[in-house]
């Protein structure tokens, strides 16, 4: 049962890899000789750069906002949430427009400090802080929520025995976030490998440049699904290695418990705080000054009823979708299902979770050939097409989002399941419990922290979405993440600036409201 | 059981929303519904004035050319689609060469749009013309330095070039028409040159490549007109100047915006009306205020700002090769290292 919903949520991927019994040799011949050994390279600095540096950045940062006291600690700990809301390409602009050769604070650096102007596109050092600023809050998330999980005594123990807090970050709380830091590190990491819109604005090559080229240039859809699947091959193996790192150490949290943060001395305090602010500076504030700035002039313009419209469809879609995902997952993720067939629903889980590596669209593309597949079929069985009802319909719509975000989901709440100690289940048992009982007031519960921060980041996520949505949605189904990409692609960047404003707005407003779940939660257990 | 009740009646409320949604496809049998790979703003005037002409609904989707080309071909005939519209020549071709129009020839389109802007067989009609030219500064470069676009591969532009990325369509048909006058071989050696003359990665907007002359980043690039229109229109005074390449040889590199009748479509007679509007004088005269391209049509004066640029000698390569021969143009590029 539960094999076959994974089955299902796979359907896009397997199509793409179904791709290979199309094959095609000049293309092939073309790409290997003169792009695949470049792309891949670059593509490894990239996620080299970026995986290095997520994990460093995001770890410190929760590190420091959970065990150290500095000034500014409370609202930075949630600040520091706050880039989420911003779709990846959106900063990408806002930095190129800032930071380029003719954005004003090379200008600055050029005309009052007299520096050399340089291009800021060239080489992968400012692609890789890029992604660094737009994805820290994965890894910081994850590890925040895991030291504050993090057995009290072995910390307290560790300071009993003399450790310092770099001692103690190293020796004890690191090892013990290893996982958490490993799930930021994985999902950011298959994000920059699906990146489609940063990339083509820093004109970086990686290997969705080659899928894009395949299907664009040379009309082979084929090619470039055989290219995908190489993604979601690349994606497999990082949780391969992601599980092997994990080991066979479980982390059960213990009673939860106030950590008793350091106190540092009044100057390194502050320039923690300096730090900490600057991240949010550069990765927040200063972004939403810029698209406010761009936005205020062109308001009057681009204002009109329909974005009550776009609000509505994008809230809608965001809902509804994350609702289904975050189901879906939590049905995949309980503990203690049927023991008979489990490496089938294991393989069907983990195959279920890969469409988070493959570019949006080539995924959508790969669900209207799987669509046409069954209508194939269909009428070999004297039935009729079903495409012309189910393309352009919200469902098909959902179907991919539930298919692209159900990684995402999947990890958070299956690392939350990890943490039940079989004894619950057990002393239930003995107790006389039934599954569905033990499921709604032991699991669910227990589980609720996982399914709440999955549902954030599913919904966050489906608010950005834009290649899927742009292929897949009804009429009338306009989102604010397209009415961005339109305006922006045409040149527009003040007006496009409107409507990315209301999605930061929007994304806000979805993490207040996790909080808000979040503290409610944390209360209750 | 709170919670419970609670959680499940959400979910019962959203199947019945999502259903009742996707019942609401049903459209009248009036409207005429269009695929588009031109962006919203860009169309959603002109439809409003067709209704208002015509009494006609218009019901329409954006997307990107190549996956609305996908959903079309696997919709077959049961696509609600009856127009595709999209923009660059290439696109069109290949559309046309996927079987995805069918023939319209009225006399209201032949005599609207010249024939060198429509398909040989009626399958697609341009409807607005973009030239693809050189950009100057006209601190740091005379016009008399500039002539053609191979000029630009010469070493006396080294560092001073600012190109837009080969990923943009405009760029693969530029560089097909180049391939199309002068042979795959010279071509080579014209993107080779462009290559080494950059003085940045190449940008991936052509208001970027704009702004980097102005910064003094590079002295010369090549743009489409209408994004240079668009942003002399709002700053008059900038240091930056159109320069008409070609003109003693080739001519100028143009480009179109254009539309067909989908093969499958349901409503055809709403569709070639609304082509045979879309040519019309008052059609063309939006297209051209909007977005600053030249009519598609001869009779209709182009915009103020359009026409101060003065009239050039047009490339007269006929606009399907741009469609034919842009794989070739795409892998010259990606051997010759144009990113």
């Amino acid at each position: 049962m539960m094999g076959l919903l994974a089955l299902v949520v796979a359907m896009p991927i397997i199509v793409v890899m179904l791709s290979w019994l199309l094959p095609e040799h000049e293309l092939w011949t073309h790409f290997s000789e003169n792009l695949l050994s470049s792309l891949i390279s670059s593509t490894g600095i990239l996620l080299l750069g970026v995986g290095v540096g997520v994990t460093l950045l995001g770890t410190v940062l929760a590190y420091l906002v959970v065990m150290v006291e500095f000034p500014g600690r409370k609202w930075l700990e949630w600040a520091l949430f706050l880039p989420f809301a911003i779709p990846a390409y959106v900063l990408a602009f806002v930095y190129l427009g800032v930071f380029d050769y003719s954005g004003y604070a090379q200008v600055w650096m050029r005309e009052v400090l007299g520096l050399p102007g340089f291009d800021i596109r060239a080489g992968s050092w400012a692609i890789i802080l890029t992604f660094l600023l737009v994805f820290y809050p994965y890894v910081y998330m994850m590890t925040r929520a895991s030291f504050k999980r993090q057995k009290i005594n072995m910390i307290e123990a560790g300071k009993l025995l003399g450790a310092g807090p770099f001692k103690v970050f190293f020796k004890i709380s690191l090892p013990l976030a290893r996982p958490a830091a490993a799930a930021g590190l994985l999902v950011t990491l298959m994000e920059t490998l699906a990146d489609f819109g940063v990339v083509s604005l820093f004109n970086y090559d990686t290997f969705t440049t080659a899928i894009y080229s395949a299907w664009g240039d040379f009309r082979s859809i084929e090619v470039a699904a055989q290219l995908a699947s190489l993604l979601v091959l690349v994606a497999f193996f990082l949780i391969y290695f992601e599980k092997k790192a994990r080991g066979q150490a479980k982390y059960y949290s213990a009673n939860v418990s106030t950590i008793r943060p350091y106190h540092p001395k009044g100057s390194v305090a502050w320039l923690i705080t300096l730090f900490v602010f600057g991240v949010f500076m550069l990765s927040f504030a200063m972004p939403m000054l810029q698209l406010v700035i761009w936005a205020w002039g062109a308001f009057a313009d681009e204002w009109s009823a329909n974005y009550i419209d776009l609000l509505i469809s994008t809230s809608s879609l965001t809902i509804i979708a994350a609702m289904i995902t975050v189901i879906i997952a939590t049905m995949l993720a309980l503990p203690g299902r049927c023991k008979r067939g489990s490496i089938w629903l294991k393989g069907m889980v983990r195959l279920a979770t890969l469409g988070y590596a493959l570019p949006g669209s080539v995924m959508a593309v790969g669900l209207l050939y799987g669509i046409n597949q069954i209508s194939v079929i269909n009428i070999y069985f004297g039935g009729e097409s079903i495409n012309h009802i189910i393309y352009g319909s919200i469902l098909l719509l959902l179907f991919a989002y539930v298919s692209r975000f159900m990684a995402i989901a999947y990890s958070s709440i299956d690392a939350s399941a990890q943490q039940i100690k079989p004894v619950f289940t057990q002393t239930a048992r003995l107790l006389g419990a039934s599954r569905m009982r033990l499921i709604w007031q032991v699991y669910l519960p227990m589980m609720m922290p996982g399914i709440l921060a999955g549902g954030l980041l599913v919904a966050v996520d489906v608010m950005k979405e834009l290649p899927a949505t742009y292929l897949l949605r009804p009429f009338g189904w306009d989102t604010l993440a397209i009415q961005t990409f339109e305006l922006s692609a045409e040149g527009l960047f003040e007006r496009a600036a409107v409507p990315a404003l209301m999605m930061v707005a929007f994304g806000a407003l979805i993490m207040m409201v996790f909080r808000y779940l979040d503290k409610k939660s944390s209360k209750a257990s | 059981m709170n919670s419970k009740t609670w959680i499940s009646t959400i979910i019962m409320l959203s199947v019945v929303w999502v259903s009742s949604m996707s019942a609401v496809q049903a459209a009248s049998d009036e409207s005429v519904t269009v695929y588009s790979s031109r962006k919203e703003h860009l169309i959603k005037p002109l439809f409003q004035a067709f209704t208002q002409d015509t009494g006609v609904k218009v019901k329409y989707l954006t997307g990107k050319g190549g996956a609305l080309i996908e959903r079309l071909k696997l919709e077959g005939v049961n696509t609600p689609a009856d127009m595709f519209m999209t923009v660059d020549a290439g696109n069109l071709w290949y559309a046309g060469s996927q079987d995805l129009f069918q023939s319209v020839k009225t006399d209201t389109i032949k005599n609207n749009i010249p024939a060198h802007l429509r398909d040989p067989q009626g399958l697609w009609t341009g409807l607005s013309v973009r030239a693809r030219t050189i950009v100057y500064s006209t601190d740091r470069v005379k016009p008399s330095e500039l002539s053609t676009y191979a000029d630009l591969a010469l070493p006396k532009w080294k560092n001073r070039l600012c190109l837009r990325t080969s990923k943009k369509i405009y760029t693969k048909s530029l560089t097909a028409s180049v391939i199309y006058n002068q042979g795959k071989d010279k071509a080579g050696d014209i993107i080779s040159g462009w290559v080494n003359n950059l003085a940045a990665t190449p940008n991936a907007k052509d208001s970027h490549v704009m702004n980097a002359i102005l910064a003094g980043q590079c002295d010369v690039g090549l743009v489409n007109t209408y994004y240079y229109g668009r942003l002399i229109e709002k700053n008059p005074d900038l240091a930056l100047k159109l320069f008409w390449a070609n003109q003693k040889t080739t001519g100028v590199h143009v480009n179109i915006s254009g539309a067909g009748v989908t093969k499958h479509a349901s409503n055809v007679a709403g569709a070639t009306r609304l082509l045979e509007w879309l040519s019309s004088d008052k059609a063309q005269t939006i297209y051209g205020s909007l977005n600053k391209e030249y009519p598609a049509n001869q009779n209709v004066a182009a915009d103020k700002v359009v026409s101060a640029w003065g009239v050039f000698k047009q490339d007269k390569m006929n606009l399907s090769q741009a469609g034919i021969l842009q794989a070739d143009a795409v892998k010259l590029m990606q051997i010759k290292g144009y990113r």
